[in-house]
């Protein structure tokens, strides 16, 4: 096949596309489109999901790497020498404890048990954006006691009847308002509320934070241990050399990555999300290549004797059935392409107006890498389901072809 | 230059056999212009389409300018179409998204023996000969039938083959078209000494033709020049 007989395919299949149905063109280039884009809409909907939810559980959970109690024992003991250890080691911005403790929050004749936690507020900030939520009032300091800020979803709203709340609340806090805490220990004491924030990640919108001095006080004692330590990475250092270096420098607690965690509590979840793209990538695949199969079918069997008179005055079969190759490779591309542009349509809209619910919330999460292998694909399928009916029908005989 | 023997063609249909083509032998010189005539379904088109590689005989065999036929393989025969011969369709067969300047350097375009510049000379000069070169950007649909079938001739002639075949290429034109078309007909065969060989079933056009060969059911009944008719 040389450049000669390509050029007359390429001029035959442009000249069919351009002077043949236009709304046929236009269907098939739409059909393209709305398969590549299902196919990219499911996997990108659970990628921004599970970057979602990775990013909040290091925001707010576990930073990048989590230092918890090993096996038997009930918290990380030793734990400011422990700390002292681990933020002087290259790579760590900061490391901060954690510690929780069951409480009772009495506001009017509003009772609602939550878990609170303990937190040193200076140290969090370099570990999680929580400071940054804060849609009322204000963070917690290092040193404040009497204090504490609560979620938004926990604070309530005044203008929802008890028995309307998605999530129990206490009615309608506000900021300076005075809650009773009781604490699981026993001991009572009454806190201003400081401030309220909201994360958008359950975990942190359902309890609410004081400082680990006032934590002391509830105890009776210094806090030298915690539930865990989250540690945050600096830019540039991975996690996995975090917890490598955690480990060689004799940090005798367990060490988990964030990966390490949400491989074993997303594992099934990633799993059923990944047979989900697998489906729907399989049904875009088919679809296309079945709807290419079809609109070349169609073409080549209402050209037949157009066929066979191209092979009567002696253009070889080759040409014809790249004729049609090149017709297919034309509209996949175009479909492709139209297939990005919608896609990216989308990806802007769900980015203002994302898929919000109380666990995650959801836009569209695509890498270039991810557009470039999907195109692929769908061209592979496309060009085969086009070179399979031309390659049928190049080869008819003459005669047939021209009775038709 | 052409050389027929004992061509056969056979068609079953069920178990009943029709003998398209039952032995015909004939040669063919250079420069001639034959008109095969006869009554329909006496064999002339499958004669022709024999001639033309379109269509494969039972048996014989068919040897032109010492190339025999049968010999060659699919793609060889697509080359012997495309560089010896030229085809004139009933219905012109004109591909319908290409206009005519395309639809007439089709084939050129193929020949590797050339150039753009070459091929694009060669259609705009059958274009002007067949008086149609200031509608070579029109598609065949904005043609009448008539200038169709010039088109389709251009088509045929401008590789300059050495046989140029015609399938009763006035059957679907009025008298005056199909006067035109076998004008243009003699002319290339007058000017540039072309073999043509052509299908007919119209009585008249045998005073355009140098040598006429008539079938009846598949057998050749008469051959003589015209006027003679002699075997």
């Amino acid at each position: 096949m040389g450049k000669k007989e390509l050029k007359v395919a390429f001029l035959l299949a442009m000249r069919s596309l351009q002077r043949g149905s236009r709304s046929s063109v236009i269907l098939t280039i739409l059909i393209v489109a709305m398969c590549f884009t299902n196919m990219v809409f499911l996997p990108g909907m659970f990628n921004s999901i599970g970057q979602n939810i990775t990013k909040q559980v290091v925001d707010y959970e576990v930073g990048n790497v989590l230092i918890s109690p090993k096996s038997g024992e009930q918290y990380v003991t030793d734990l400011d020498a422990t700390l002292a250890l681990i933020n002087g080691m290259p790579g760590v911005e900061r490391a901060t404890p954690h510690y929780s403790k069951a409480a009772t929050l009495k506001y009017r004749q509003r009772i609602l048990g939550v878990s609170l936690r303990a937190i040193t507020p200076n140290d969090e900030k370099a570990v999680s954006p929580l400071y940054t939520k804060m849609i009322s009032g204000s963070y917690l300091g290092d040193g404040d006691t009497g204090e504490i800020i609560l979620a938004k979803m926990i604070a309530g709203d005044p203008s929802v009847k008890e028995e309307y709340e998605f999530q129990a609340s206490l009615g309608g806090v506000r900021v300076g308002d005075s809650i009773t805490v009781e604490w699981a220990n026993g001991y009572t004491k009454d806190y201003r509320v400081k401030g309220i924030y909201s994360t958008g990640y359950w975990a942190t919108d359902t309890t609410g934070y004081v400082t680990k001095s006032d934590m002391e006080l509830v105890e009776g004692r210094p806090l030298d241990y915690a539930d865990y330590i989250t540690v945050k990475a600096k830019p540039g250092y991975s996690e996995k050399f975090i917890k490598d270096e955690l480990q060689q420098y004799g940090v005798s607690q367990k060490v988990q990555t964030t990966t390490d965690l949400l491989a074993k509590s997303m594992g099934k979840a990633l799993q059923s999300y990944a047979i989900i793209n697998m489906v729907s990538l399989f049904v875009g695949i088919v679809i296309t290549t079945v709807v290419l199969f079809i609109v070349i079918t169609i073409k080549t069997l209402n050209s037949r004797k157009q066929i066979g008179i191209l092979k009567a005055i002696g253009v070889d079969k080759a040409v014809i059935m790249h004729n049609y190759g090149f017709q297919v490779i034309i509209l996949a591309l175009l479909g492709i392409a139209c297939g990005i542009i919608m896609t990216s349509l989308l990806m802007v809209y769900m980015t203002y107006n994302p898929i919000v619910t109380p666990d995650w919330s959801a836009s569209l999460y695509l890498t270039p890498m991810d557009l470039i292998s999907n195109s692929l694909i769908l061209f592979v399928a496309a060009v085969i389901a086009g070179y399979v009916p031309a390659w049928q029908v190049s080869r008819e005989d003459i005669q047939t072809a021209m009775r038709s | 230059m052409i050389e027929i023997y004992d061509l056969r063609r056979i068609y079953r249909m069920g178990d009943i056999e029709v003998r398209a083509l039952d032995g015909v032998s004939l040669e063919i010189e250079k420069g001639e212009f034959l008109g095969i005539m006869g009554a329909s379904g006496s064999g002339k088109t499958t004669l022709l389409h024999m001639l033309g590689l379109l269509d494969e005989p039972t048996s014989g065999r068919i040897v032109i300018e010492g190339t025999d036929l049968s010999l060659l393989s699919d793609y060889e025969k697509a080359m012997f179409r495309l560089y010896k011969l030229g085809y004139v369709f009933q219905d012109y067969a004109l591909v319908p998204d290409l206009t005519v300047m395309e639809n007439v350097s089709l084939t050129a375009m193929l020949r590797k023996d050339r150039t753009e510049g070459q091929y694009r000379k060669d259609s705009v000069e059958i274009l002007q000969k067949i008086g149609l070169y200031d509608r070579r950007d029109h598609l065949p649909r904005e043609l009448s039938g008539g200038q169709q079938q010039r088109v389709s001739i251009a088509r045929a002639m401008v590789n300059k083959p050495d046989i140029l075949f015609a399938d009763e290429p006035c059957a679907n034109l009025d008298s005056e078209n199909s006067r035109m078309v076998l004008e243009l007909f003699r002319e290339i065969n007058e000017e540039m000494q072309q073999t043509i060989v052509m299908v007919s079933h119209e009585d008249w056009h045998k005073d355009y033709f140098h040598r006429i060969v008539r079938l009846k059911d598949g057998k050749v009944i008469a051959d003589g020049t015209n006027g003679s008719s002699a075997h």
